[in-house]
């Protein structure tokens, strides 16, 4: 137990001095660190507790009531809290006159970097609305047949929305055989789309034409 | 139809060419209702009845063996198939639609490239492409020899398949077949996708 506080707070002294710089929001990165940090600060207001106690155990919050386990260890460590605590108020105070600026949190990081990727392309190719049971004709450059851009015409199935990997799904009788071919809108070898026209449908997901007659997915 | 019904599984929707992050993954829970009434399509593998689109004189086969991934066939590969229905005496003899004169009997083994597949097939680019039936083209027989079978085997699969044994070719046919070199199905297709 005296081994480990001695290990663990040259750790933490390491720790402490990134954390001001480092948004709060990225704070659950380190959840290990940063509860040990908040719970020296804490420790120091009491005085009473340590901060040391094994990395691996689960109840940090719960290190109040442990004090008085290694309260002779704490003797040790006191004069060493005291120097950490200086550091970290003066962080404190440094941040707090600073302009707060806004702070990209985790869990839209994943929208903003869609968002862009869609701007790029949208400048590239405006993509127009399309919806389901609407006739499309897209002209798409393969690159296996460089000469000709192929056509490809047919009503929109389904449309997946999902960033920059939003897809729609044709279908089309080709050649007597029912064809579905899965596009992503933002791709860059898609040089075109056109919405020809409009069937009312009322569904989002049009699966029940590959039931249905041909007659129904046939577009001249 | 009970059999019919319970086949119905839920089609995992982030097959989105691989692309799968946050917002697809949220796409695929929401509208799980919908998901579960979608039919998913597997490989081709031995028992799967194949519908033949060239003029060899075949005209319905099951695959015995795939030769290629080990849960079965997709698009593009080649299959060991058994011909189960073969085209009749009074089918058109002349012209360009002319069977190839006792080409391929019922009964025979034969190799063929899967060129439309009902289970969907995912492309560089991201898209997919799927048909409704699943179809095959037949590039060889398979020799019956009993001595050389091993030797027959060997040699035939090593040249490689690419000269199928038809004339002709209906219905579309996939840009796959330009990297499986399948090129001389390309070059007699109607329509290529």
């Amino acid at each position: 137990m005296a081994t480990s506080s001695h290990l663990l707070l040259p750790q933490a002294l390491h720790m402490i001095p990134r954390i001001p710089s480092k948004n709060l929001g990225v704070s659950s990165l380190i959840p290990s660190v940063n509860s040990r940090i908040s719970l020296s600060r804490v420790s120091l207001n009491h005085s009473s507790s340590n901060v040391g106690f094994a990395i691996g155990s689960r109840k940090r919050r719960e290190f109040i009531a442990k004090a008085e386990e290694s309260s002779t260890v704490g003797e040790d460590t006191e004069a060493v809290p005291e120097d950490v605590a200086e550091t970290v108020e003066d962080n404190e105070v440094e941040e707090a006159k600073t302009p707060w600026k806004p702070r990209t949190k985790l869990g839209d990081v994943m929208g903003i970097l869609n968002q862009k990727a869609i701007e790029v392309s949208e400048k590239v190719r405006p993509v127009p609305e399309i919806r389901t049971g609407d006739i499309v004709e897209i002209k798409l450059e393969v690159p296996e047949n460089r000469r000709r851009l192929s056509i490809y015409k047919g009503i929109v199935m389904s449309r997946q929305n999902a960033g920059i990997h939003t897809t729609i799904r044709i279908r089309r009788i080709i050649a007597g055989i029912g064809v579905e071919i899965v596009f992503p809108l933002y791709s860059p070898n898609i040089k075109e789309i056109k919405v020809v026209s409009h069937r009312k449908v009322r569904r989002a997901r049009l699966y029940y034409l590959r039931d249905k007659l041909p007659r129904l997915s046939t577009f001249k | 139809m009970a059999a019919a019904l319970a086949s119905r599984l839920t089609k995992g929707r982030s097959l989105l060419g691989g692309l799968t992050n946050a917002f697809s993954g949220l796409v695929s829970s929401s509208s799980g209702s919908i998901l579960s009434q979608q039919q998913q399509r597997t490989f081709i593998q031995m028992g799967t009845r194949l519908k033949v689109v060239d003029n060899s004189g075949a005209k319905e086969v099951m695959c015995i063996q795939s030769l290629r991934g080990k849960k079965g066939a997709r698009l593009g590969d080649i299959v060991i198939c058994s011909v189960k229905e073969s085209a009749t005496k009074v089918d058109v003899k002349k012209g360009k639609d002319a069977i190839q004169k006792g080409k391929v009997k019922k009964g025979s083994v034969v190799y063929g490239v899967v060129v439309r597949a009902a289970m969907q097939k995912g492309r560089v680019d991201g898209s997919q492409v799927r048909f409704d039936d699943n179809a095959v083209v037949i590039l060889g027989i398979k020799e019956k020899k009993t001595d050389e079978k091993g030797k027959e085997k060997k040699q035939n699969y090593k040249g490689g398949f690419n000269q199928p044994l038809g004339t002709r070719v209906f219905g579309p046919v996939p840009h796959e077949m330009r990297l499986k070199k399948q090129l001389k199905i390309l070059s007699l297709a109607q329509h290529l996708v």
